[in-house]
């Protein structure tokens, strides 16, 4: 028998470990890209996803995570293509009262606020100077 | 000066907790623009520059509530010299729960199952290797076979430590129990019926003189009220007064029934 305090390590819990979204932003600086990044900071109502949610959106439009789906992740794909073209964050807020009658899966009736925040490599080495 | 994304996926990487502090809006101030970010971990400033020491306290202090909650919160704060209001997303990255039962009986079979299924760290431990070993815990990050209560006295434990005393009875939990009950950890669970836990309350104050809210901070009898008849059914209520604690519901039906 195993002497005290005898232990057997996970066999795969190293693989299991989950990647952050910054693994890919990180990826897509790394090749001189801008992308942006797209976070629920606050909301009110009923919302398909909750606040620290992100995607992230690349310069051609392609998504990586989700914030809820339906057209509100749309528009806020048509601002972060503005926010990584201007390297300006905006504020964007989807309204789900708007389109309450739509077959959308993600109607909820809440409204969000989402923050489009452009990422380059020279911002991710200095992240608080002003630009 | 290395690099934010660096940071963060070392955090990620350690399994440590940090804040990213990022600026939504800033009215009236010309210091600082949406999009500037500060990390902050261990109370200090991680990442990027503030000047104003002020402003430097109340964002290192609301990082470590919003740590403590791990809840990411957009927060209004006052900038006294520029007499401006900076609107500041408080992105929380927690390090991963982490979960220690203790006992590895047949409650435990279903519990470490269902907390993998949840991403808890899981390290199962019991003094018996026909029950606590691979075969029988596949899942589990950690299986570790010794006396409960000397193992726990060398098992780092954290806010984000989950645990669960379990064994096959209050022979081993109290002792496990004793061994735990100072430490930090966000939840201690002990199984055991109304009168078993009375008796056992009842030394601790007598004879370790433990102060009744120490006591209070045990959950005992286990698990939310949910009638469970089989294991299985007990380890999600267990699981269920875990989230809980972590995420501060009421539970109750939402419908109101």
């Amino acid at each position: 028998m195993p002497g005290q305090g005898t232990c057997f390590e996970g066999s795969n819990a190293e693989e299991k470990k989950q990647e952050t979204i910054y693994h890919q932003v990180k990826e897509f600086l790394d090749k001189g890209e801008t992308v942006a990044v797209a976070t629920i900071v606050s909301t009110r109502g009923s919302t398909p996803r909750e606040v620290g949610a992100q995607m992230v959106v690349t310069a051609w439009g392609e998504i990586l995570g989700t914030i809820g789906g339906g057209c509100g992740e749309a528009d806020v794909k048509r601002e972060a293509i503005e926010v990584i073209r201007t390297r300006k964050p905006r504020l964007v807020q989807v309204d789900l009262l708007d389109d309450i009658s739509s077959d959308s899966p993600a109607v909820c009736g809440g409204i969000m606020n989402i923050f489009v925040d452009p990422w380059w490599k020279e911002r991710d080495e200095e992240p608080s100077e002003r630009r | 000066m290395s690099r934010l994304t660096e940071e963060l996926i070392q955090i990620k990487q350690e399994g440590a907790a940090a804040v990213l502090a990022t600026v939504i809006e800033a009215k009236g101030n010309g210091q600082v623009e949406p999009g500037a970010k500060w990390l902050i971990r261990d109370g200090r400033l991680k990442l990027g520059t503030i000047r104003d020491a002020g402003f430097l306290q109340a964002v290192l202090q609301e990082a470590e509530t919003r740590l403590r909650e791990e809840k990411s919160k957009l927060v209004e704060l006052q900038v006294p010299q520029a007499e401006g209001k900076i609107e500041v997303f408080f992105e929380v990255l927690p390090s991963p729960p982490k979960l220690i039962v203790v006992g590895a009986g047949h409650i435990a079979v279903p519990l470490v199952r269902f907390a993998k299924i949840l991403d808890f760290q899981v390290t199962v431990l019991d003094d018996r290797i026909l029950y606590v070993n691979r075969e029988r815990f596949p899942d589990a990050d950690e299986v570790v076979v010794g006396d409960m209560a000397q193992t726990l006295k060398g098992i780092p434990i954290t806010p984000s430590t989950y645990i669960v005393l379990i064994t096959r009875g209050h022979k081993y939990d109290e002792p496990c129990l004793r061994e735990i009950i100072h430490s930090p950890a966000r939840y201690i669970g002990m199984i055991g019926s109304r009168r078993r836990i009375k008796a056992c309350f009842q030394r601790f104050r007598d004879e370790e003189k433990i102060a009744e809210e120490i006591l209070q901070r045990v959950y005992a009898p286990i698990g939310l009220d949910i009638h469970t008849e089989t294991p299985e059914e007990i380890a999600l209520s267990i699981l269920a007064e875990i989230i809980k604690v972590r995420r501060g519901g009421k539970a109750q039906s939402l419908s109101g029934h």
